[in-house]
């Protein structure tokens, strides 16, 4: 696959959300209003670059050589989880104010599956470097894309007329379900 | 301090007043991502019970030990311990199964019910208790595992575990094994549970 | 000991633990789990080429893995393709057979796919799909047959059936095949496919 390839693949084709359920947790709880879904995605997107570099370096300079692929699960979650740390500490200093917009949702991010996820998943299809980067970035606005559009619709649902026992959790969930469907329409894209 | 439930509802909240996946809503990626068929749910579910009981064991074990600001990390380390554990045992002795179930089995780690329970129970009760919730919430995401996977693998394929189920007259939905069956189907097991919840609750009252 | 010292300690002993503990596994499990992939790999080889009684790999690059398969005589009765691209979901991996001529297929397996169930999965069956490869003519591209017939002595020698309502999965396995066919002979023709050079080597 080569590099624009992965990139639309990880987009839409295989949208991380609607193809690979990763991502799920936050998919539900923070997509109800558009700009908190879009700063959500936003972190996301940045934590996921970071680890998608962070997981190829770990992997490739030292548990291949050493073969120490054993250890891949246990080093991928402290590296995630020790990224997100020093983002949110870097990101606090440097500018209160996207701390102030992002903040909240960073340590959410280290149980994220779609992170967790992007570093298992990178890892499993082989990429090279920039493939691997390329693929974060993508996976990331694929993130973004189904929690912005997920959002979107969310505030509409609001306001009609849906049946109690569905309202919340259960609706968004038929609602993704439909969006999945929109979604599958995209294979057969990439040549 | 709330009261000390008695040994089975101890165990027993994790089937249903808790279950992580229907009430907790926690564990959604590997309920909608392996319950395309009901041996890779069951397989799925052993796996995260193997980590969440062992992992409540040591934590609550250990716990007096530990200090509190390095708490989380000492827990992740210790449930991807585990994790990695049950991803090599399967792949070494079961490989379609890792095959099927894939890089999910590694993302048990980040399964919000694992850290979940460490962190709300097994860092501050006994092992005793620990043991038993742990066992409870498995068995809670058991079922709800198998709920889902025999839903959509009868209607989805026709089959049970491998096993034609249905007759030929039947036409498999397709839609039951991709992703968009899998979210309608748990949106509307979700419905059912609020609504089965709620009429317990009126007849109560 | 002060908060600091004990927060490192306890992390240390942690960490040491699961680390041997895992190191441990990991050796056990190792070889097991290196041997049910060579298991896979020879399974896929013995169904592409059945007069298989050895194989040993002779050319591997970023795009195909070539086996070459012996017979008793240790003569060269064929050689097994392993390679992959994308499908029409994700990315399929499959092995096909050819004859030491590289100009028939034996034989076609599907190793890896994740596409629609029910339609484009079919590419695995060997009643919709598989039993149209046996015999093949590959000197030219081979080319699609659409709408599907139901016998493959209707399609011409260079002729691979598609699955009705699953065109565009049995296209991407064709494109597969053919693209790695182009390459196959590409290596044949710069002699890295002959073992007696290797041999001599």
């Amino acid at each position: 696959m080569d590099i624009l390839t992965v990139f639309v693949a990880a987009i839409l084709v295989n949208n991380f959300v609607l193809y690979y359920f990763l991502g799920i947790c936050p998919f539900l709880g923070v997509s109800k209003k558009i700009d908190s879904a879009f700063s959500m995605g936003m972190a996301v997107t940045f934590v996921m670059t970071l680890t998608a570099v962070a997981s190829w370096m770990i992997n490739h300079w030292i548990l291949i050589p050493f073969g120490l692929d054993y250890l891949q699960i246990v080093s991928f979650i402290l590296v995630i989880a020790s990224l997100v740390q020093l983002v949110e500490m870097f990101i606090r200093k440097m500018s209160p104010p996207l701390y102030q917009a992002l903040g909240i949702y960073l340590p959410l991010i280290t149980t994220n599956c779609a992170i967790m996820g992007l570093a298992l998943l990178a890892a499993l299809k082989d990429y090279n470097f920039i493939k691997t980067v390329v693929f974060g970035v993508g996976s990331g606005l694929g993130f973004t894309l189904a929690i912005v559009l997920m959002a979107g619709i969310r505030e509409q649902l609001d306001l009609a007329d849906v049946p109690k026992p569905l309202k919340g959790a259960g609706i968004a969930l038929i609602v993704a379900g439909i969006m999945a469907l929109a979604f599958s329409g995209f294979s057969g894209m990439i040549k | 301090m709330p009261p000390k439930k008695s040994i089975g509802a101890e165990y027993l909240k994790g089937l249903w007043d808790e279950n992580p996946v229907f009430r907790q809503l926690l564990g959604m990626c590997p309920t909608l991502a392996v319950t395309n068929a009901v041996i890779n749910g069951i397989a799925m579910g052993l796996a995260t019970a193997f980590v969440l009981i062992l992992s409540s064991l040591v934590v609550s074990s250990i716990k007096k030990l530990i200090p509190n600001q390095v708490r989380i990390a000492t827990f992740i380390v210790i449930i991807a311990s585990f994790v990695t554990i049950a991803d090599r045992f399967l792949a070494a002795f079961f490989p379609p199964i890792s095959k099927a179930l894939g890089p999910y089995v590694p993302l048990i780690v980040v399964n919000c019910i694992i850290l979940g329970r460490q962190e709300a129970f097994s860092s501050k009760n006994s092992v005793g208790r620990s043991l038993l919730d742990a066992f409870g919430m498995s068995t809670g995401f058991i079922l709800a595992l198998l709920i889902l996977s025999s839903i959509r693998e009868i209607l989805g394929s026709g089959t049970f575990l491998g096993f034609q189920v249905m007759g030929s007259w039947f036409k498999p939905w397709v839609i039951m094994i991709l992703p968009a069956g899998a979210f309608i189907t748990l949106g509307v097991l979700l419905g059912i549970a609020i609504l089965i919840e709620s009429k317990t609750k009126t007849r109560s009252t | 000991m002060s908060l600091s010292a004990r927060m490192i300690v306890v992390l240390t002993v942690v960490g040491l633990i699961s680390g041997s503990l895992l190191a441990v596994v990991g050796l056990l499990t190792k070889e097991r789990i290196e041997m049910n992939r060579q298991q896979e790999i020879q399974t896929a080889i013995n169904e592409v080429i059945p007069s298989t009684k050895t194989s040993h790999k002779i050319y591997e690059d970023e795009t195909l893995t070539v086996y070459e398969s012996l017979d008793e005589n240790k003569n060269n009765v064929g050689f097994a393709v392993y390679t992959s691209g994308t499908g029409f979901q994700d990315i399929i991996t499959l092995m096909y057979g050819v004859d030491p001529s590289v100009s028939k297929i034996k034989n076609l397996t599907i190793l890896d796919q994740k596409e629609t169930p029910g339609l484009g999965a079919k590419i695995t069956d060997e009643k919709s799909f598989l039993r149209f490869w046996e015999g093949r003519n590959c000197e030219k591209p081979l080319s699609l047959r659409k709408p599907a017939v139901d016998s493959p002595e209707k399609l011409a020698p260079s002729e691979v059936n598609a699955i009705t309502g699953a065109t565009i999965s049995s296209e991407k396995v064709l494109e597969i095949v053919n693209l790695s066919l182009q390459r196959l002979k590409q290596i044949k023709q710069g002699g890295k496919l002959s073992s007696e050079e290797k041999n001599a080597t």
